[in-house]
């Protein structure tokens, strides 16, 4: 899940995957803007064939957080 | 044409438009629903007959809520029949939209399931507060009234001609003390600013409303304008699903912010190896033609970058107290470097280098806030806040900006005071100053190095992060501090001891 979701960040920001980290903020380490983090949350929903509530999403803050919040939709699902 | 009050759009376009669609929304992934012209005057004239049944015409209505098609119903319902429309920010914390419920004096208010939470807080906080509509509830309960009931109740027509003077709408707009401030906006401000000038954009133009609806921006060019010419509008339910939508609604015109525009851009560009017409169809659809950019700065290049795809951008400049056009592009006359034309209902001029506006799209005034109405309008003229100058043809140029507001790139504007006094009121925080860096809201703290040393915290740094993260939770999206500096000594002060922003 979080190789996959390196790969993905990748498409978003320019950082090298190898300084993405479980506890890389998107807004403050990473440098993602509001809206390229909800695009991306868009294709994650694609990705990953999960359905993501955007008020549920505003509280992911780090990578591992959004690795945790899919694994448990995926168990949902 | 030009409509005088906001009724007058509705009744011509339905006369024109009928049995067509107005509104396309999902009911499901790949699911759509439309509303023809027809339906929505008569739901929304439903609506009013409801709010004259609960005996609150003229009164005023809250709505809360993402752009949906019981929303529309609800302002065109409230507006029409003389009542003042209150469109709140859905993203706000509980607390503030309950200050801002009780500060406009709202009897009504229609809510939106996704914030819950609100009614029962709103009941308790709001004394003047006396009907709660449920967007979604099928039937009417003890907690609130429901919709879809109310229409089915109160079918009729409502055939009041409002007063086009009259105030109809009061929108919050971040106040540069840090409280903010309620526009007020009469029928005349919102019908003419969206039908004054003739864009030359077909009828059945197929319109993505993206942004959020409780922006002047919003609910005047992509509703009430897109309306006015008969458009096609589509709702987008996600910010999250923006690629989705263009795939499934095939739009031909996106209203959008600057950070948006730059994002997709990105988009653009990273299609590489195909014919620039292929690319624009792959990230927009084959019928996408146009953009209009407002809300805050865009930087120029995007004009061409855009164009090298046959996408126009047409830019726009304006604010909640115009209702909100001052200036827009059109497609025949584009200049770079100036944010379009004045509106045909606007004139200017400059005064100590800032822009001054006067025309029938300018507020009544702050609801409630005499001190603030008189420090921004003079003899009908209204002070922009920003610098810049007209030409002689009419071309608006900006230069900078004379009022402390943060604008950021999705149009929001933040009061670096309200979270100054937020983020200050920690023992922590001795001094700070809240600018925007490089996209996003910069907080610089000087910590009281005492208090620390009494409380042996001995990593500022964590400690202070930590703050910022507490206040973050609470605070919408555009509000967040996401870089934090820290200063080893005091700020620079004026003469009257505030710290020197600049």
């Amino acid at each position: 899940m979080f190789e996959q979701l390196v790969n993905i960040i990748c498409n978003y920001v320019e950082v090298e995957p190898e300084n993405i980290h479980p506890e890389s903020r998107f807004m403050e380490d990473l440098g993602f803007t509001s809206f390229d983090f909800m695009s991306m949350l868009g294709e994650l929903e694609e990705e990953f064939d999960v359905e993501i509530e955007q008020h549920e999403a505003a509280d992911i803050r780090t990578v591992q957080e959004a690795a945790a919040y899919l694994e448990k939709l995926k168990a949902e699902a | 044409m030009l409509c005088s009050n906001i009724r007058q759009i509705l009744v011509n376009s339905e006369k024109q438009f009928g049995s067509e669609d107005a509104v396309r929304y999902k009911i499901a992934k790949n699911a759509i629903e439309s509303k023809s012209y027809t339906q929505l005057k008569q739901d929304s004239e439903s609506f009013s007959c409801a709010l004259k049944a609960l005996g609150e015409q003229g009164n005023h209505a809250a709505v809360i809520g993402a752009t949906s098609y019981p929303w529309i119903v609800s302002y065109f319902g409230i507006v029409n029949c003389g009542s003042v429309a209150v469109p709140l920010d859905a993203s706000l914390p509980a607390e503030e939209l309950c200050e801002l419920i009780d500060r406009a004096d709202v009897t009504v208010l229609v809510l939106d399931d996704i914030r819950k939470d609100v009614a029962s807080m709103a009941k308790e906080r709001c004394p003047k507060l006396k009907y709660l509509i449920s967007m979604q509830k099928e039937e009417s309960d003890e907690e609130a009234l429901s919709f879809r009931q109310l229409l089915e109740e109160n079918r009729g027509t409502c055939e009041d001609e409002p007063d086009p003077d009259k105030l109809c709408t009061i929108m919050f707009t971040s106040g540069t003390t840090g409280k903010s401030k309620g526009v007020m906006l009469t029928q005349r401000n919102l019908a003419e600013n969206a039908t004054c000038l003739d864009m030359k954009i077909p009828p059945r133009t197929v319109v993505l409303s993206v942004l959020p609806i409780h922006h002047a921006y919003c609910l005047s060019m992509d509703i009430l304008k897109g309306l006015s010419l008969g458009s096609v509008i589509c709702i987008n339910d996600s910010l999250i699903r923006v690629a989705k939508n263009i795939k499934l609604f095939q739009p031909n015109m996106i209203l959008m912010v600057p950070l948006m525009i730059e994002s997709m851009a990105r988009k653009l560009e990273e299609v590489s190896g195909l014919p620039a017409a292929l690319v624009k169809r792959q990230v927009f659809g084959k019928d996408f033609h146009t953009i209009c950019s407002g809300g805050a700065y865009l930087p120029p290049a995007m004009l061409d970058l855009f164009g090298r795809y046959g996408i126009t951008i047409l830019q726009g400049y304006g604010m909640t107290e115009c209702a909100p056009v001052i200036s827009t592009t059109v497609s025949w006359n584009i200049r770079k470097g100036s944010v379009g034309q004045l509106l045909p209902n606007c004139e200017a001029k400059t005064v100590d280098e800032e822009l001054w506006v006067r025309g029938s799209s300018v507020m009544l005034g702050y609801y409630k806030m005499p001190e603030e109405t008189a420090a921004a309008l003079e003899d009908g003229w209204l002070k922009t806040g920003d610098l810049g100058y007209v030409d002689e043809e009419g071309f608006v140029y900006l230069t900078g900006r004379k009022k402390n507001l943060i604008i950021t790139k999705n149009g929001e504007n933040v009061s670096p005071e309200e979270l100054e006094n937020k983020i200050g009121e920690y023992r922590l925080v001795q001094e700070i100053l809240v600018r925007e860096k490089e996209g996003v809201i910069e907080a610089e703290i000087y910590p009281d190095y005492e208090y620390a040393k009494k409380k042996h915290i001995k990593d500022i740094r964590a400690a202070l992060q930590q703050l910022i993260d507490e206040y973050n939770q609470g605070a919408p999206a555009y509000k967040k501090v996401y870089s934090l500096k820290i200063r080893e000594t005091e700020f620079e002060k004026n003469t009257s001891r505030k710290i020197k922003r600049y």
